[in-house]
């Protein structure tokens, strides 16, 4: 499948464009057509390589909702009183051990960067989610956006007909406390979120309209907004027919959603689970060219129990989160799609009676694989308990800085909320330079 | 209920076993180690007798010979008068959960979570049988976990339960499977608000005329994220295949982790928790609860002396004796 297949730039050098929309359409259609992409020599060109390399990145945040086990996933203590029952084991990479749990991911750590020493200090869910969705709190009266509609602006195309934001969360609980926002960038960035089914709902052509009026109602209404632009200069007019374009691009990505598209043997791989399913679709979006995908995993919430909850959820993590990284590479999509792994918090290294771990957001894991990352390697450390960071503590800011510096994006870049610049992360942050590919 | 002794410990004791007629306990911890602690002289506390590489969730006690067994799938054999390990061995590739010991004291067996059962011979370490009856997967995809097994008192039937709440009875001369019963009220699968699961029975007990098989557990939960279910006890005629009585405790909410009868069939207790333990006395014949006893923390396991006056507990950070 063609990374842009829904990309409507011919390629004709007759267009007349200004250079923002010529470079953002010329970089679409480079994207699609490698002939086209030879024709304008694209790549010689500093400014539209450039342009190229970051429009082509994509991410997939898997979002382990109610807050992972770093104990039992990718920061062990095995023997530690704390450590519980699991042994760490040896991945591909000399030296960097995680929990036997994740034995398929322990073959493909060439890929994965594991940060051990997240320090967010908000341990409710509420705070916590809003935190690790966005990089930073929001202020009275600013509402920020998330890593999806950030990256949505960033790397989505003004032309796409695909949805540039899409968040799976089916479980209910938690879904509440980290819901997908565009904060102040409105609603163009807002994501599409689906809850219940798989595909999105009310994108389907309606059955009182056939196909053929469906169609011709289109143009009548292109014809009449044609006419009506004549002589006119307009943002608002451009927006109007944006909207009307991704509209028509979104009714026709129903298939994009449908996973027995996908051939049995790759449904396979991804295994049966609902989550497994949906990580295999958001593979698919990124490869039709959608910049993120959320797929929330809910729901690990394991004040009881702690040990058997892991037991089935991190296999099931390391099983599809490993399918997804092959096929990613297998579609030599990898080098371009960034994958997170991510939760509002970790667990308390005390184990408490009941079997479970409460909240902890003083000394967690995240890990950032594939896109921009030097795969292999760990950064910061915590003790020998697991309960304080001793090396390279890490906040959500120097966190997202380090996302958006990996997907190309400087992490200063200013937004403007009227006249005030808002940068995208806060100001001073820097990303973590020594994980960056 | 009066609590004797206090043992404080660090980490949670899984398992205990008591030497007869005796104060003299062993348990095993999450610390990983197998202790040797004698109520009665010992004043220094209690004394490591040997190590797992993870928790020691399983004891059985053969005369002088100890079989542990522990989430490193091994079971060692430990003579607790020279205080030397006799053999170790690779009994599951995944967690032991559970070891029992016959009646006549020449088999052991194991559960653990690659769901087989497994016979061994005491005297040399020998495997005389694997059980297989317990799916490796829960309905949802995910593994499951065989987490209990018991004999019955003539030593001709031994039986093991699940995470499904699936329960065989064996022949033990055999090998092959008698009876299957099922309590799914044991296991909880959220479908909707948090897709995972928790439960299971977690503790198996035949009556002393063999008729009964009890099963603890906790019944079904709202918020799978806690241990907050009310706790659980089937007993089943198991012969008839038949449920005989289904008690879902009205005072304490937690697993029923530990089930013993008394030795003339009175009542069976249990004993469990979640973030607070308790003991529950369930009489067979009212089919009503006896007595509903807070403890002092979640048990794990304990051992009746041979009057069933005393109580010998282990759970989280203590052990403890009880006058009952």
């Amino acid at each position: 499948m063609a990374p842009n297949r829904h990309s409507n730039f011919c390629g004709s050098p007759l267009h007349a464009m200004d250079r923002r929309n010529f470079l953002g359409t010329a970089v679409a259609g480079a994207a699609a057509f490698a002939a086209d992409m030879t024709q304008l020599n694209v790549l010689q060109h500093p400014a539209l390589a450039s342009e190229l390399k970051k429009q082509q990145k994509r991410c997939i945040l898997l979002w382990l909702a109610g807050g992972a086990s770093q104990l039992e996933t990718w920061d062990p203590k095995p023997g530690a009183p704390t450590g519980g029952p699991f042994r760490a084991i040896p991945t591909s990479v000399p030296g960097i051990h995680i929990s036997e749990l994740m034995p398929q991911m322990a073959k493909r750590m060439k890929h994965t960067c594991i940060l051990r020493s997240l320090n967010t200090r908000i341990g409710d869910h509420g705070g916590g989610a809003q935190l690790m969705m966005r990089g930073r709190r929001d202020e009275p009266n600013l509402k920020y956006p998330d890593l999806g509609a950030v990256l949505a602006r960033e790397l989505g195309r003004r032309d796409s007909q695909v949805p540039d934001y899409v968040s799976f969360y089916f479980a209910t609980e938690g879904r509440s406390m980290a819901p997908g926002t565009a904060g102040f960038l409105g609603s163009r960035y807002a994501p599409m979120e689906l809850y219940t089914s798989m595909v999105p709902e009310n994108i389907r052509r309606l059955d009182s309209i056939n196909d053929l009026d469906h169609k011709q109602r289109a143009e009548l209404r292109e014809l009449l907004s044609k006419q009506f632009a004549q002589g006119r200069a307009s943002s608002s007019l451009d927006s109007h027919n944006e909207a009307y374009q991704r509209v028509r691009g979104l009714m026709a990505s129903d298939k994009l959603f449908d996973a027995t598209q996908e051939p049995p043997k790759v449904r396979d791989r991804y295994g049966p689970t609902l989550f497994g399913e949906q990580v295999m679709v958001a593979r698919r979006l990124v490869e039709a060219g959608v910049p993120f995908v959320r797929v929330a995993r809910a729901w690990w919430d394991s004040h009881g129990q702690n040990f058997e909850t892991h037991q089935e959820l991190v296999p099931e993590l390391d099983h599809v989160m490993a399918a997804l990284l092959d096929d990613l590479q297998e579609r030599g999509l990898l080098d371009h799609t960034l994958v997170i792994t991510l939760a509002e918090f970790g667990r308390t290294p005390k184990i408490n009676p009941s079997l479970g771990r409460d909240h902890f957001a003083t000394a967690w894991s995240a890990t950032l694989s594939g896109c921009g990352i030097q795969g292999g390697s760990v950064w910061g450390k915590t003790d020998a308990k697991g309960e304080h960071v001793v090396e390279g503590e890490v906040g959500a800011a120097e966190l997202f800085a380090t996302i958006y510096r990996a997907l190309g994006i400087n992490p200063q870049k200013n937004y403007y909320v009227g006249s005030r610049p808002v940068p995208l992360t806060e100001p001073g942050t820097k990303p973590i330079k020594a994980i960056l590919a | 209920m009066k609590a004797i002794k206090d043992i404080p410990i660090n980490g949670i004791a899984f398992a205990l076993v008591r030497v007869p007629s005796s104060n003299r306990l062993l348990f095993g911890s999450s610390d990983f180690q197998v202790y040797d602690l004698d109520l009665a002289a010992d004043k220094s506390g209690p004394k490591v007798l040997g190590a797992h590489q993870s928790y020691v969730t399983g004891l059985a006690l053969a005369g002088t010979l100890a079989i542990s067994g522990g989430y490193d799938g091994r079971l060692i054999w430990w003579d607790i008068e020279t205080r030397k390990q006799i053999r170790a061995v690779e009994a599951h590739t995944k967690w032991i959960r559970k070891v029992a010991l016959s009646p006549d004291g020449k088999m052991v067996a194991s559960v653990g979570d690659d769901m087989v059962c497994r016979l061994w011979n005491v005297a040399d370490g020998k495997m005389l049988y694997e059980l297989r009856g317990h799916h490796e997967r829960t309905p949802h995809h995910f593994p499951s976990m065989l987490f209990v097994c018991t004999f019955a008192p003539d030593g001709q039937s031994l039986a093991t339960a699940d995470k499904v709440g699936h329960i065989v009875v064996w022949d033990t001369a055999s090998g092959k499977p008698i009876k299957t019963l099922e309590a799914p009220g044991m296991y909880t699968w959220d479908p909707v608000q948090r897709k995972h699961s928790i439960g299971g029975i977690r503790a198996l007990a035949f009556s002393p005329d063999g008729k009964y098989l009890a099963a603890g557990g906790i019944s079904k939960i709202g918020n799978v994220d806690h241990l907050d279910g009310k706790a659980r006890i089937e007993v089943f005629d198991w012969q008839k295949g038949e449920k005989a009585h289904e008690h879902i405790d009205d005072k304490f909410k937690g697993l029923v982790e530990h089930l013993v009868f008394h030795p003339k069939g009175d009542w069976v207790l249990g004993g469990g928790g979640a973030n607070d333990g308790f003991f529950l006395f369930f009489d067979l014949k009212t089919k009503k609860a006896l007595r509903q006893e807070k403890a002092a923390m979640h048990i794990h396991a304990f051992a009746l002396d041979e009057k069933a006056e005393t109580i010998y507990a282990a759970g989280y950070g203590k052990i403890q004796k009880l006058e009952v």
